[in-house]
């Protein structure tokens, strides 16, 4: 058991009640998206990582880095040496996120990793009496897998090719509710997204196309023009195509990740390589960056 | 048994009756003199459950209005689910209804709930009787040395903590503070759930006595059906306990018009497999009924079953006595043979067959390594001959 001979160390404690809200609702956002995430502590921030089941040289559906300084009033993390000094913890995201959900009334959260017969991640939860001016401590084991030094490269953070275009997503709200509309009729949804601020959903089936324009929205960065080699993203007749990127994505996958509107944040933009991946990236106050990558289909 | 139950306690009868739907399948009505009293007992019989409403609960109250003797109060066992049915979603109850008339009508085999609602509709159901006897469980109270008294929010948030997968939960009390734990089963991979443990300074319970430390484990279901039922009246819990393996009781009551008993079996936190819990825990039944009155007939069963379980085993060992005899028999037999045959090298082949008949237990040997039974059969030629090599070489 390799927690015993490393004798690693992590707790932290939970001061601040409002910022306190974000990492419950990151970790439902995972639990929605995967069974199993991947919780890496490092001295500077901690990140939760989603590994796609068939992860080879595919990105990780989801990265998340937390700076701890804006959630923990301390930090402490002894690693095994000078060379590999973080940690790497992984979980069922369901256990995680359940004990999390309470924290709304909790005064502070202590996390520590401990071995109690098998390794575990302990919430040490301080919570307010109801009835009186006592307080209460409620503790969970959540049981964690420790991960071996040698599968860490699994969970380095992923090499994504530059964007062809970077824009502003509209509500995500919005765009749920459109999405889950969509994918009730068709598996796949086409993103497209114009050096003009466009941004266009769309569906087809053998009896109904169906498309949701967006306008007016942001645009970050364009590195066009685009290479159109096919009549596949056909378009409005007057809009110039080399200034248009397109990808077709999975709806389920673009869905879930639209779960995330429950963080409150202040910026999501949505990165699209044309025909290949689509990255949506989220941005908290906090300097919460919470990413999810869709890989394309190409027919 | 006649009575009037006003709208307003109508609501709490309702609730009554959903949380005793949550403990059995069958409801027993007792009416006294002064009260009537509403059981139940689960089908483990682990759990038991008493709601006693005195007379002034009732606008009008008649414990024994057309029965002709008078020492013994009538009561009446029917089934839960038509219990449910009559005081469906008890939360709207007091707005609708004004008056609630139930009668007992032996004679009948019927239980009436009349409804009186709002615009003059009534609503009448007929319940139908299933037995005119009642059960009684005999536990003790009071004279615990363990006495706790909480409001019921204390311990629904501290429940509230738990998964909604964890059936068990053990209570530790010591001297200054609980524990609330979630029962972990031996056989449980610990891997895969989460152990929840909740500290509760005594200072949090409106009165809190413990005389012996101990840690009592208890189902989960009926303890929050409890609290939920505690919760709709806004009552206290008293829970009153002595050690592992005696059961626990919890009281809410308020004073005038109710009391409610609910007594858990409880077992030992650190049972090393989940056998000898469910052992325990009907001991603790018998124990807690061995007194009582009117047994069920299922109380007469448990001693049936474990004489059958005892004949299983006597059978079983025959059974082992029964592999065991041709097994000490076959290097006898085979002797005799190669005697036979080395020794008395002119004896006739006919003369194996004055070998004394083989006892009939042997026969499932015999088929088995039928050419060792042969009259021609050779011991010698498999001495040296190894037909199929150890499994394990090393």
């Amino acid at each position: 058991m390799p927690t015993t001979r490393r004798q690693q160390q992590a707790s932290a404690s939970d001061p601040a009640p409002e910022a306190a809200h974000q990492p419950p609702h990151i970790v439902t956002t995972i639990s929605k998206l995967s069974k199993e995430c991947v919780l890496r502590l490092s001295s500077e921030k901690i990140y939760f990582i989603v590994n796609d089941d068939s992860s080879g040289p595919a990105p990780p559906v989801l990265w998340c880095e937390i700076p701890q300084m804006m959630f923990f009033s301390e930090y402490q993390l002894i690693g095994v040496d000078d060379e590999h000094k973080d940690i790497y913890l992984g979980f069922s995201s369901v256990n995680l996120s359940r004990p999390l959900v309470t924290l709304k009334s909790a005064k502070s959260l202590k996390m520590k990793l401990t071995k109690k017969q098998c390794p575990c991640l302990t919430l040490e939860i301080e919570s307010a009496s109801s009835t009186s001016q006592q307080t209460r401590q409620v503790t969970h084991d959540i049981p964690a897998i420790v991960i071996p030094r040698k599968c860490w490269s699994d969970f380095y953070e992923p090499q994504v090719p530059k964007p062809d275009i970077s824009i502003e997503l509209p509500s995500l709200k919005q765009l749920r509710t459109t999405i889950d509309r969509m994918r009730t009729m068709s598996s796949d949804v086409v993103i497209r997204a114009s050096a003009e601020g466009r941004l266009t959903l769309q569906i087809k089936t053998d009896t109904a196309k169906v498309s949701t324009r967006f306008k007016g929205l942001t645009v970050e960065a364009f590195e066009g023009p685009i290479e159109h080699s096919d009549s596949e993203s056909e378009t409005q007749i007057n809009e110039d195509q080399s200034r248009l990127c397109v990808c077709r994505v999975d709806a389920k996958k673009l869905s879930m990740f639209l779960n995330a509107d429950q963080i409150s944040h202040n910026r999501v933009t949505c990165n699209v390589v044309h025909k290949r991946l689509v990255t949506l990236c989220l941005r908290t106050d906090e300097n919460v960056h919470l990413q999810c990558y869709i890989t394309g289909i190409v027919y | 048994m006649k009575c009037y139950v006003p709208g307003p306690n109508v609501k709490v009868l309702g609730r009554t009756i959903h949380a005793l739907a949550r403990f059995g399948d069958e409801l027993y009505l007792e009416s006294l003199v002064d009260c009537v009293r509403l059981r139940t007992l689960n089908t483990a019989e682990s759990a038991y459950a008493m709601v006693k409403f005195n007379k002034n609960f009732f606008s009008y109250f008649n414990y024994n209005y057309n029965s002709n003797n008078d020492n013994d109060g009538p009561k009446c066992k029917i089934s839960m689910k038509s219990a449910l049915n009559t005081f469906k979603s008890p939360a709207h109850m007091d707005k609708q209804v004004e008056n609630l008339e139930i009668k007992l009508e032996l004679d009948q085999c019927k239980l009436i709930f009349q409804f009186k609602c709002k615009h003059g509709i009534i609503k009448t159901h007929y319940v139908s009787i299933l037995d005119s006897k009642v059960t009684q469980a005999v536990y003790t109270k009071d004279l615990v040395p363990n006495r706790i008294t909480s409001s019921q929010r204390i311990l629904s948030e501290a429940i509230s903590n738990f998964q909604s997968s964890d059936d068990q939960v053990t209570l530790e009390a010591l001297s200054h503070s609980i524990l609330l734990r979630n029962y972990i089963d031996d056989n449980i991979d610990l891997s895969k759930i989460i152990r929840t443990q909740i500290n509760i300074k005594s200072e949090e319970f409106d009165s809190y006595t413990v005389d012996e430390e101990t840690a009592v484990t208890f189902t989960m279901k009926e303890f929050k059906a409890l609290l939920t039922f505690a919760e709709a009246l806004g009552l206290p819990i008293q829970i009153q306990f002595e050690t592992t393996g005696k059961p626990i009781v919890f009281i809410i009551h308020n004073g005038t018009t109710l009391e409610a008993h609910f007594v858990l079996a409880t077992t030992k936190p650190d049972v090393t497999t989940q056998a000898s819990t469910t052992q325990k825990s009907s001991r603790v039944e018998r124990n807690k009924r061995k007194d009582s009155s009117n047994l069920t007939e299922s109380a007469s069963k448990k001693p049936h079953l474990e004489e059958d379980i005892s004949k299983c085993l006597d059978e079983d060992s025959h059974l082992f006595n029964f592999v065991d005899i041709p097994n000490e028999e076959i290097p006898t037999n085979n002797c005799d043979n190669s005697v036979n045959v080395e020794n008395n090298n002119l004896v006739d082949i006919k003369d194996c067959d004055n070998i004394p008949a083989s006892p009939t237990s042997k026969t499932m040997i015999k088929s088995l390594f039928k050419k060792c039974f042969e009259s021609t059969f050779d011991p010698r030629s498999t001495q040296d001959v190894v037909l199929a090599g150890n499994s394990d070489s090393e």
